[in-house]
């Protein structure tokens, strides 16, 4: 049957595609003749952006009115398959709306669905998908032998995002079908800490923390030294479990997938779950007492040093500047 | 109110994972095993609103016989009820896990009666799909709401907390509803001597059932190339600060 169209599961706000979509465009475009979108809310105000990207088309389902997109997604894309116009691959994020999107659309066309995905391969008439497992300790290459649709989830920053200069996507309506009581969850409030600096996922420097800084207070000093070098703050999951920094700090495998230029871990002991996270990184540097400490594996540059001495000096150095 | 969590037995997040001799399976001859973090969470904030709210917890899992350790866990941190789907593999592909679920779910509440509320961990710690939960409260046809570190509940709803970028966005789902619980919304209670002992007399119930396999082809199992950097170390102690400095301007990205 080989893969003519892709379909991409599109995410954005406030009329801003988000990168992941853009990055699953990039290698879609690489791998099919026909590239289009899917989305929720909407389209027009993107259109133009996913057309810059390779789609030749984007699908709204229309307003959500406060309900998931998973489930009303789901519905459109298995009605667009059943009618013989849905696509031969779908491609999600890593994202709560990627996967949900993912796993009902699995459930109701049966057909598997491949996660984690970190890279897409052609293989005959067929996609393989390259997923680490057990935290990055282990690869597999999963395909799929059942007929009909191939879904793939992608881990965002595995595929570089890319403008092509396109005419703006054509918009069009999707339907969604009826949903039972799987659409019945509504979201009824949003609370957003206004931040400052870059995000943490597009940062040049990422400076990021880890249970080595010993108590919650000293994440100061990280906060200090990346507001100095405009740089994003972030932390090792050890801490934001333990409570000192918000879920939204956090680098690795369950957290942000970060590739800055330079990458300062402070403090972190270098777990396999953080790595994941941040080795894609240009220049890492580690300041860690421990000169055994695993993060000394996979930095480019170290100074073995106690956190709490060697970055007041850093700060002091900086300052001077 | 009667909670339901489904629990998978994992490797211990961090052991170093060897492969069989074919490449297709994961070697755990050596391998400690535990209960995957987000559903240790979870089995502790059932039995919290199990005790605000008078309830009754069930835990459910689908591995191997040894998987009964798991569950006796567990019981002895205050669970009431567990059930075992064994399978004879050490693991099985997301869909066909979330059907052999929903079937086993469907089985207890023909016979006991409907869970109120069905709690999964965020995403196993070792797969890591994040699809079981999804699944099977789509099977069920309840709504689920993934990434959740609060949850309140009241009479006919469940008010629960997603965590997002910078905050979080509050979801409000009708009974019977499922949500994915992520590490971090409590912190799990350990086990008392006494809830030991009692672990030991909870009764195991094991649900036979088939389930086919998802259709899924996986290839041969390798460890990747180890990422290793030559590192070049800039000095020790405080005194080396200045060395990042002229690093980072080497660089060109200080403004």
């Amino acid at each position: 049957m080989g893969f003519s169209k892709i379909w991409v599961h599109g995410e954005a706000s406030d009329g801003v595609v988000a990168s992941i979509t853009l990055e699953l465009l990039a290698k879609a475009r690489e791998l099919a003749e026909t590239v289009e979108v899917v989305v929720a809310g909407d389209a027009d105000s993107i259109a133009a952006e996913l057309g810059d990207h390779g789609a030749s088309a984007v699908y709204s389902i229309g307003s959500l009115d406060n309900g998931l997109a998973g489930p009303r997604i789901a519905s459109a894309i298995a009605e667009a398959c059943s009618q013989g116009s849905g696509p031969d691959v779908l491609l999600c994020g890593t994202t709560y709306d990627g996967r949900d999107v993912a796993g009902r659309l699995s459930v109701k066309l049966d057909t598997p669905v491949i996660t984690n995905v970190i890279d897409l391969k052609q293989d005959g008439e067929r996609l393989l998908g390259h997923e680490p497992v057990f935290g990055g300790t282990k690869d597999v290459f999963t395909g799929t032998t059942a007929e009909g649709l191939d879904i793939f989830v992608v881990r965002p920053k595995s595929f570089v995002a890319e403008s092509t200069g396109g005419d703006p996507a054509s918009v069009s309506v999707l339907q969604v079908g009826d949903l039972g009581s799987t659409g019945t969850a509504v979201v009824k409030d949003q609370f957003v800490e206004e931040s400052s600096g870059p995000r943490l996922d597009e940062a040049n420097i990422v400076v990021s923390g880890g249970r080595g800084l010993g108590e919650a207070d000293k994440y100061e000093m990280i906060e200090k030294l990346a507001s100095l070098i405009k740089g994003a703050p972030g932390a090792s999951r050890a801490i934001v479990d333990a409570g000192w920094v918000p879920y939204s700090y956090q680098v690795g495998q369950t957290g942000k997938v970060v590739k800055p230029t330079v990458y300062l871990a402070c403090g972190i002991s270098g777990a396999t779950q953080h790595l994941v996270g941040m080795k894609g990184s240009a220049n890492i540097i580690a300041i860690n007492k421990d000169e055994e400490a695993p993060i000394f594996g996979i930095a480019d540059l170290g100074i073995v040093g106690d956190v709490h001495k060697v970055l007041p000096k850093l700060i002091e150095a900086l300052e001077a500047q | 109110m009667k909670i339901l969590v489904c629990v998978k037995r994992v490797p211990a997040p961090g052991a170093r994972i060897n492969v069989t001799e074919d490449g297709f399976e994961v070697d755990s001859t050596h391998l400690g095993f535990t209960t995957s973090p987000h559903e240790e969470c979870a089995v502790e904030e059932a039995v919290q609103i199990a005790e605000v709210h008078d309830g009754e917890v069930t835990v459910i899992t689908l591995g191997p016989e040894a998987a009964e350790e798991q569950l006796r866990y567990a019981a002895s941190v205050g669970v009431n009820n567990l059930v075992l789907l064994p399978i004879d593999e050490v693991d099985w592909d997301p869909q066909r896990t979330a059907d052999a679920l929903t079937k086993a779910i469907t089985e207890i509440e023909i016979s006991e009666g409907a869970f109120d509320l069905i709690l999964f961990g965020n995403e196993s710690a070792d797969s890591g799909g994040f699809q079981v939960g999804i699944r099977v409260s789509h099977q069920l046809g309840r709504p689920i709401v993934n990434g959740i570190k609060n949850i309140e509940i009241s009479d006919s709803e469940v008010e629960a907390h997603r965590e997002i970028d910078g905050g979080f966005e509050v979801y409000k789902l009708p009974l019977p509803a499922a949500l994915g619980v992520k590490e971090g919304i409590n912190l799990p209670r350990y086990p008392t001597m006494k809830g030991r002992l009692a672990s030991k007399k909870v009764e195991l119930k094991t649900l036979e059932f088939s389930a086919e396999n998802g259709g899924q082809k996986r290839s041969k199992l390798h460890r990747p190339q180890e990422q290793v950097s030559e590192t070049v170390i800039l000095g020790t102690g405080p005194e080396a600060a200045p060395a990042i400095v002229d690093l980072l301007e080497e660089l060109g990205v200080l403004q």
